[in-house]
């Protein structure tokens, strides 16, 4: 039984571990902050709206640390057993199987819960003896204690701009953490991101930012979020391939955006008046 | 022979004897002009037209023979049937007006073109603008294109082209270049040095510099033909625009080919009777811009005086010394020299609508600015400062006491030490503590900067005032003027918590009616949230019924498979196996009765007042996506004998305006005692057939009367009322808003539920929220 679990286990870190250099232009101190905070085992909590780069700083921190990461997307049906694990049966036989906050606190890596507060409230408790300074992991069924080595590290996200109660996180469990806010960077790095992933030319970007810019303040009349850097990179790729700019903002931007046809349309003006 | 027959045929229509001579040699040569195919098409409308009017029968048949050159005799029949409709509405001039004017929207669909209304484009055109500018620009019809630098007036028909398209295209480049224009600062509303250029040309020109108040006018007025400067001064800006959206928004110019031109062609036609002067040459380059063709020929200094003002660095201020160096360069025009008109997209220049505007503009950036200020210098009500004041009576207002706030200051971002100070400003300085300014107020300022150059100090004191004084007077005196309107009244008892019993038939309730009033604070609230209530709309409406799976169940309709799995590895691995593994659907029937009970007492007066109206707002808005029955109550009370509770909403009445209207009017007026008025609730609430019955409390906390209801008396029996009301079977619940948790609190409300809320900008949206997780 413990060799199963083990050869499973040591499978898995492994893969977590990035080897490449993500790309990441740093946006203000967040480096300097996510750093710190790992150095003093205290978590992060990254804040933006979705799409402005939240993930990705993740990867390049672990990938600066040198240590794995592993992501969880939170969802509402997450249980405690999905985050620490569980029983399972193989050939008559039960094997404890690893879930990925254990895998992380028993391997000192980065464990990420992307979206934290999709998930439900009691999952995230078990969150908190980790969050603080025991930095433990109890796992109940086992009877284990796990105590988190000092390369261990904790990190959440979470979009503040849903704004609703049912997702919004306690204030027991934000008051654990380091907040990091990424908003959208800057035009000019937002020129230079789009253009280094999508592979496009710098003028094409800087249209793609300018139209990004253009929706990002209609909250007023209706688009509670506007077109995210992740959106834009979309855009760029269809463009690559040699669909038409037009074609492909539609695509990705107008009508990835918003149902409302209205709305739409003008979007679909914003995109004909720069491309 | 033709003309005989024709003749006999038409005084078969008309007897001959009931005209007179003139009358009927006039018809007879009026159509004897006319191709003898269309006897019988004129013969038909004589017919249909003379019965109606001699006088207009005329005037048809005088038109008819121009008419023809437009529309095709089939289309004849329709055009006298409208003709005859406008005469019959709006007499003989107005349909020998619609005659004449060949141009007018009714040739134009009778050949086949399709011209488009500002109604049609505008849904689709608002945001495209508001995108385009960050900013909440209005879209409006106006007789033509122009701005006032808050509204862009487009206008209220185009039917140039053919085409629909090409003429929502020209809408879109209107709207646009409007949208250039202003922020391209065409109204020169940037500070800059504009007296000391004005002054230059008077003394160039030797005329007295006119004494306005707008540089623009002023500068105008400088010039020996004022009109011949402004024509300039247009022409230049409109060239640095399209220059501007030449290399900002290319994919519009290109789609715009077609239309630029069709305007370059008009302008050759134009040109070709007229001289060549600045002015055309300027009109040339202008389109030039806009298609990206060849420059047209000028002289050499003028070309460079055109070609600096297409730099992007370029502010108004170099545009107006363009415009003096082109006057200059050209010796200006003659007084008689008549201009063309501007291009249907430049738009009309109208300084005084704009200077109205911004002045406007500027008025409300005070009144926000102050009051965002005043709300942040006071996070809670005042009333919480202090204990509260034992066996005295004029407990009803504290002032702000002193000390909190002495004076505050702008300071520019300190590690940033720019010159861009002014566009800094990011901190308040309160005392000795750096407050961080919301975004809301960070832009207020910044747009008031750029307006006055710097905030004034008079804002920052009527702010500091605002705070210190809470809101009163604003609809402080609404109370008063609002009939009361009685409408029963009922005795309730009160508890004593001395004698562990009631007093029996204690106090006198009255309801009385809120008489709706009519303001601004609705509106006002509506535009203030109207993002979150459209996303609490949303929200509530997925509330409405649940149907959802709810796994682990320990019974149900399907096997859950993963519970399963887990208790079977648990019993193998020696743990006790969960007994959940059932999924179930869950069908929840939303059947919830709510209450508002609103406490109006004097306390409420100034901030707390007006966050409890908002919060009703929002939350009214959003409630009827949810479908749940509410209704609304004030209450207030004076002695045992005057408990008033107000009438906003029953359960029966539907949210219209007039409860809007009742909302805006809820005003302070007495004290604070709640047990009657809860009783009473309780009482109603109980006869409302409802799953859940929720009586959802609004108060700025403390139970305080004029006569002995007063702390411990008035807390307990408060808290009785409470406890009355869930032993009843309805949840109660209290939102308290106060600067800190008193002690009593927990006491009075420890046996049913409340939230509690320290700061006092935050209730219009928690409310709601409230109201969500406790019906979900």
């Amino acid at each position: 039984m413990a060799t199963t679990a083990m050869e499973s286990k040591s499978q898995k870190i492994e893969e977590h571990l990035i080897v490449e250099k993500p790309f990441y232009l740093v946006q203000k101190n967040e480096l300097t902050i996510g750093l710190a905070a790992y150095k003093h085992g205290i978590p992060l909590l990254l804040k933006g709206p979705t799409g402005s780069g939240k993930t990705r700083f993740m990867q390049f921190l672990a990938w600066k640390l040198g240590r794995p990461l592993i992501t969880v997307s939170c969802h509402d049906d997450l249980s405690t057993s999905d985050l620490v694990g569980r029983y399972l049966i193989r050939g008559g036989d039960t094997f404890w199987m690893d879930g990925p906050m254990t895998l992380a606190v028993r391997h000192g890596a980065i464990c990420y819960l992307d979206e934290v507060v999709e998930a439900r409230k009691d999952t995230t408790v078990v969150i908190h003896p980790l969050a603080d300074d025991r930095r433990e992991l109890a796992i109940e069924k086992r009877g284990e204690l796990l105590t988190a080595s000092p390369e261990f590290m904790l990190a959440v996200s979470y979009n503040p701009g849903y704004q609703s109660v049912l997702k919004d996180l306690k204030q027991s469990t934000r008051q654990r953490f380091i907040a990091l806010e990424l908003n959208y960077p800057e035009a000019s790095l937002e020129v230079e991101i789009v253009s280094h992933e999508a592979g496009v030319d710098e003028n094409i970007a800087r249209s793609l930012v300018r139209i990004a810019g253009m929706t990002r303040g209609l909250k007023d009349s209706g688009l509670p979020e506007g077109a995210s850097t992740r959106l834009l990179i979309h855009s760029g790729l269809l463009i690559k391939e040699g669909i038409p700019p037009r074609e492909a903002c539609r695509a990705t931007i107008t009508e990835a955006l918003t149902d409302d046809s209205e709305l739409n349309a003008a979007i679909d003006e914003m995109v004909s008046a720069v491309f | 022979m033709a003309k005989h027959h024709f003749e006999d045929r038409l005084w078969h229509i008309m007897p001959p004897e009931h005209l007179n001579e003139w009358e009927r040699e006039e018809l007879i040569a009026l159509i004897a002009c006319f191709d003898r195919s269309l006897d019988d098409l004129i013969l038909q409308q004589i017919a249909a037209i003379w019965p109606i009017s001699t006088a207009l029968c005329f005037s048809i048949l005088e038109e008819l023979e121009k008419t023809l050159q437009r529309i095709a005799p089939a289309d004849v029949p329709e055009w006298v049937r409208r003709i005859l409709q406008i005469f019959e509405a709006e007499g003989l001039r107005a349909a020998r007006a619609f005659m004449e004017d060949a141009d007018n929207i009714y040739f134009q669909r009778m050949r086949g073109q399709e011209s488009l209304v500002f109604e049609e484009v505008a849904g689709r055109l608002l945001p495209y603008v508001r995108g385009l500018s960050s900013r909440n620009l209005q879209l409006e019809a106006g007789s033509s294109a122009a701005t006032d630098t808050t509204t862009v007036f487009l206008p209220g028909e185009i039917s140039v082209f053919a085409d629909a398209k090409q003429n929502f295209l020209l809408y879109k480049l209107i709207a646009t270049f409007q949208w250039v224009l202003i922020d391209k600062d065409l109204y020169c509303h940037k500070k800059a040095d504009y007296p000391a250029l004005c002054a230059d040309v008077a003394r160039h020109y030797s005329t007295t510099p006119a004494s306005e108040e707008i540089y623009l006018t002023c500068f105008f007025n400088s010039f020996p033909h004022p009109e011949y400067a402004r024509e300039v001064y247009c022409l230049l800006q409109a060239v640095r625009s399209a220059s501007f959206l030449k290399e900002h928004l290319p994919g519009l110019m290109a789609d715009l080919q077609g239309v630029f031109d069709y305007f370059a062609s008009m302008e050759c036609e134009r040109q070709s009777s007229q001289p060549y002067d600045v002015v055309s040459g300027l009109r040339f380059w202008l389109l030039a811009v806009c298609l990206g063709s060849g420059k047209p020929e000028v002289s050499r200094e003028t070309a460079e005086v055109i070609k600096a003002v297409e730099s992007p660095q370029v502010t108004s201020l170099d545009v107006m010394k363009a415009t003096f160096r082109l006057c200059t360069l050209h010796g200006g025009a003659t007084p008689d020299s008549e201009f063309p008109a501007p291009f249907v997209f430049q738009g009309i220049l109208q300084p005084a609508a704009a200077h109205r505007a911004r002045l406007a503009r500027r008025e409300e950036n005070r009144t926000q600015f102050v009051e965002a200020l005043a709300s942040l210098l006071l996070p809670a009500p005042e009333k919480s400062q202090g204990p509260p004041s034992e066996g005295e009576e004029g407990l009803s207002q504290q002032p702000l006491p002193d000390s909190g706030i002495t004076l505050m200051q702008f300071e520019p971002d300190r590690e940033e030490q720019s010159k861009e100070s002014a566009d800094e400003i990011r901190y308040i300085r309160l005392d000795d503590q750096d407050l961080d300014m919301p975004e809301d107020i960070q832009q207020l300022s910044r747009d008031i900067t750029e307006d006055l150059g710097g905030i004034p100090s008079t804002y920052i004191d009527s702010a500091r005032k605002m705070a210190g004084g809470g809101m009163a007077g604003r609809n402080g005196e609404a109370m008063e003027q609002s009939e009361e309107v009685s409408v029963g009244e009922k005795m309730y008892d009160e508890w004593d918590f001395r004698r562990q019993g009631f007093r029996k038939n204690w106090c006198y309730l009255i309801e009385k009616k809120i008489t709706a009033t009519k303001g601004s604070f609705v509106a006002a609230t509506l535009e203030k949230y109207r993002g979150q209530i459209v996303q609490l709309k949303r929200q509530f409406e997925m509330m409405r019924t649940q149907h959802r799976f709810i796994k682990r169940q320990r019974d149900g309709d399907d096997v859950d498979i993963e519970a399963l799995i887990e208790a079977l590895g648990d019993a193998r691995a020696g743990q006790a196996p969960s007994d959940r593994l059932f999924i179930r659907l869950l069908r929840d029937e939303r059947d919830i009765a709510t209450l508002f009970l609103v406490d109006m007492s004097s306390s409420t007066e100034g901030w707390v007042g007006n966050a409890l109206k908002e919060s009703l707002i929002i939350l009214c808005e959003a409630m009827d996506s949810l479908g749940d029955r509410y209704a609304i109550y004030g209450f207030s009370g004076m002695r045992r004998t005057r408990n008033i509770i107000f009438h906003v909403k029953d359960f029966e009445e539907t949210y219209t305006d007039e409860i809007r209207g009742r909302i805006a009017a809820i005003a302070p007026v007495d004290y604070t005692r709640m047990g009657a008025p809860i009783r009473h609730f309780t009482k109603i609430l109980g006869q409302i057939d409802a799953k859940v019955r929720l009586l959802l409390i609004l108060t700025d906390g403390k139970p305080e009367d004029y006569d002995d209801y007063k702390g411990e008396y008035a807390i307990e029996d408060t808290r009785h009322a409470l406890i009355e009301a869930k032993s009843a079977g309805i949840h109660p619940f209290c939102i308290t808003i106060d600067r800190q948790a008193q002690d009593y609190m927990a006491h009075m409300f420890g046996e049913i539920n409340y939230a509690f809320i320290n700061d006092v900008r935050k209730l219009p949206l928690r409310v709601p929220e409230i109201y969500r997780t406790l019906t979900s």
